[in-house]
């Protein structure tokens, strides 16, 4: 995406939140090169994935794990999640979408539910004005979901905070707040429906182009940390199709960081490579 | 309701009209059933085809551009160097070479793991045996499904007959264990088509399991066609309504996926222009019993009998909290597959909302 020329003289990248784990001077720029030669490497194999969507589950327990307070493992959370995205869009993919929250967390404690509404107002907030992610890589962030559920002031905060994004055109952030798969299907039925009316035929292109993903190219890799094996209505009309690569990892969330993220687009790559996905398992058998 | 009662209808399609205008909408990112590449040669040279597939990825770049859809990429190429472009792809040839090893360990791994696995579940077609490793579990699922493949004729167990076996065996695993509701799910439809044939098969297998004199009666549903069978297939239908099924077995295909919804959307969208409906009044409860009538619930388990997830267009409204379990590596439809996934559908629990 970025220029070869330009981002090889530069490659310096500053992480978007001052990391805990900085042990020496200069480690981040190291880091930053490895990272750089690998999305190279890897984007030189044509097969990254075009759209990567995420569950990030795990922090809360991540924080308990730690005896951390919930804060600060939604915090170690957002932090893996940058970091992630970075490689991701290093690498080359177009579209990242992440579950922020679930209508129904709404059945929360209102406490909770204001405390999660305020978490992700201001992660969302907080990517757009810090700017250096978006602005390097040219994401549009863009909160996808049943956006009529939330209360009128958050709204217009995600509005202002988004709409400085708005003319990034290179890739795209989606933050799922709040969202159910089923929710979708039904929001893109009722697109199709209220279409119908002025006169065409509903085909299965027709919901699609009535997603809130329209116009993004496809699911092609779905990640669940936490070692859940539950899509937990996260893009399920996406994650059906054939050929969607789904990894549900055995590790929290925070935990999960670039180097796994790493691995698992090297094995992506690595499975494509193959085409039609055929798989080694399939020669010697007995 | 009147929606569901014109459906049927609306739906009536034969199995090849819906294959094929499957095909015709297909998207512009279609990717083909996964039953037309697996049989596509067997698996006889699949290390040769793996070789040339690595060569042609590091050699020749015929894919050049599909990654960012032109535009970026290919301005990109035009500007990167040669040489640039050569040290990532030979430093991606070297990273690959110590993936595969390390996949080729990993992959013998697995194997021995699912061998001894296998060993220590082994039924040996006896229900008392699999009731036994069944009432340990703190619970089982009141509904299970299975993704079921058509392997290439050539190999040891392909074909429609290893197929119908599979789908036998996994039935009378579910009806020993105690499961009430089994889904069989396979892309194509090969099971809807041969119904018959199933319905034999599940009797053969059900008498080796229970006796020629003690098979347990079944029943097996389409629902896309709206039909239902009992028993094999020259057994008298029963007349009296109070007949006990053991199992109840639904087979699905593809069709009654994405293009069910599709079609309930198109039944909506009549009754919308009818004026029968109001597009406010289409609610996720209203398509939910809709969709409970048309495919059938949610199951709980779904077990999947291939190497890597993947469902394969598995009807996506009914996988909302269902738990997810295949063996990696795994090529088989074997029993350890069945009862570990029922161990690992034990020990989870389900929250809603995280």
């Amino acid at each position: 995406m970025t220029d070869m020329t330009e981002t090889g003289a530069g490659s310096e990248v500053v992480p978007l939140v001052a990391g805990p784990t900085v042990e020496l001077p200069g480690s981040w720029s190291a880091l930053a090169l490895l990272k750089n030669l690998f999305s190279r490497t890897v984007r030189a194999s044509n097969h990254v994935p075009r759209h990567v969507g995420f569950i990030m589950d795990g922090n809360r327990r991540y924080a308990r794990k730690r005896a951390l307070e919930v804060k600060d493992g939604h915090e170690a959370g957002f932090h893996s999640m940058s970091r992630i995205l970075e490689l991701c869009y290093e690498a080359g993919v177009q579209v990242a979408t992440v579950y922020a929250f679930s209508i129904e967390n709404f059945k929360r404690s209102p406490d909770e539910v204001a405390s999660l509404m305020d978490l992700a107002r201001r992660r969302i907030r907080q990517i757009t004005e810090n700017g250096e992610l978006t602005d390097k890589y040219g994401i549009k962030v863009q909160a996808i979901g049943a956006l009529e559920l939330l209360d009128a002031d958050v709204l217009a905060d995600i509005h202002a905070a988004t709409e400085r994004t708005k003319n990034n055109t290179r890739a795209t952030l989606n933050i799922c707040f709040p969202y159910t798969g089923r929710e979708e299907i039904v929001h893109a039925m009722q697109g199709s429906v209220a279409d119908h009316v002025s006169g065409s035929e509903i085909s299965e292109e027709t919901l699609d182009s009535h997603l809130y993903t329209a116009g993004q190219p496809p699911l092609d890799l779905l990640i669940r940390t936490s070692g859940v094996s539950r899509l937990s209505d996260f893009m399920i009309w996406q994650a059906a199709r054939s050929g969607v690569d789904i990894e549900l990892l055995d590790c929290l969330w925070p935990e999960f960081g670039p180097l796994r993220m790493a691995w698992v687009l090297l094995k992506f790559a690595f499975r494509n490579s193959y085409g039609a996905g055929a798989s080694l398992a399939d020669d010697d058998d007995e | 309701m009147t929606m569901t009662e014109s459906q049927p209808v609306n739906t009536k399609f034969t199995v090849s009209d819906s294959d094929s205008s499957a095909t015709a909408s297909g998207s512009a990112y279609h990717v083909p059933p996964p039953a037309t590449s697996r049989l596509n040669g067997g698996t006889a040279n699949t290390k040769t085809r793996s070789i040339q597939a690595i060569a042609n990825t590091v050699l020749t770049d015929n894919r050049a551009g599909k990654l960012a859809d032109g535009s970026d990429s290919a301005s990109n190429k035009s500007q990167v160097s040669y040489v640039g472009y050569t040290f990532y792809k030979t430093l991606l040839a070297v990273m690959f070479f110590f993936y595969g090893m390390f996949r080729y360990c990993q992959l013998q791994y697995n194997r021995c793991k699912l061998k001894i696995f296998d060993i220590l579940n082994s039924p040996s077609n006896t229900p008392q045996l699999i009731r036994q490793d069944v009432v340990k579990l703190a619970k089982i699922p009141s509904r299970l499904a299975a993704i079921l493949e058509m392997k290439p004729v050539g190999d040891v167990g392909g074909g429609l007959h290893g197929l119908l076996n599979d789908a036998s065996e996994v039935v009378c695993w579910t009806i020993s264990a105690g499961v009430k509701h089994l889904t069989l799910y396979d892309h194509d439809g090969a099971m809807q088509r041969n119904i018959d044939q199933f319905r034999n098969e599940v009797y053969e297998h059900l008498s080796m399991y229970y006796g020629p004199d003690n098979v347990p009666n079944y029943a097996v549903k389409i629902p896309h066609y709206n039909q239902v069978f009992y028993n094999r297939k020259d057994s008298p239908v029963p007349t009296d309504k109070h007949t006990k099924v053991a199992i109840e077995v639904s087979i699905l295909s593809n069709r009654d996926g994405r293009q069910t919804i599709v079609d309930l959307t198109r039944t909506m969208a009549e009754l919308c222009s009818a004026g029968d409906l109001e597009v406010g009044d289409i609610t996720v409860d209203l398509v939910d019993s809709e969709l409970k009538q048309l495919v059938g619930p949610e199951p709980d388990l779904l077990l999947y009998f291939g190497p890597a997830l993947d469902l394969q267009g598995f009807p996506p409204w009914h996988i909302r909290l269902t738990e997810f379990f295949w063996e990696e590596d795994n090529n088989q439809v074997t029993y350890s597959v069945f009862i570990r996934g029922l161990k690992q559908y034990a020990g989870c629990k389900v929250n809603v909302g995280k």
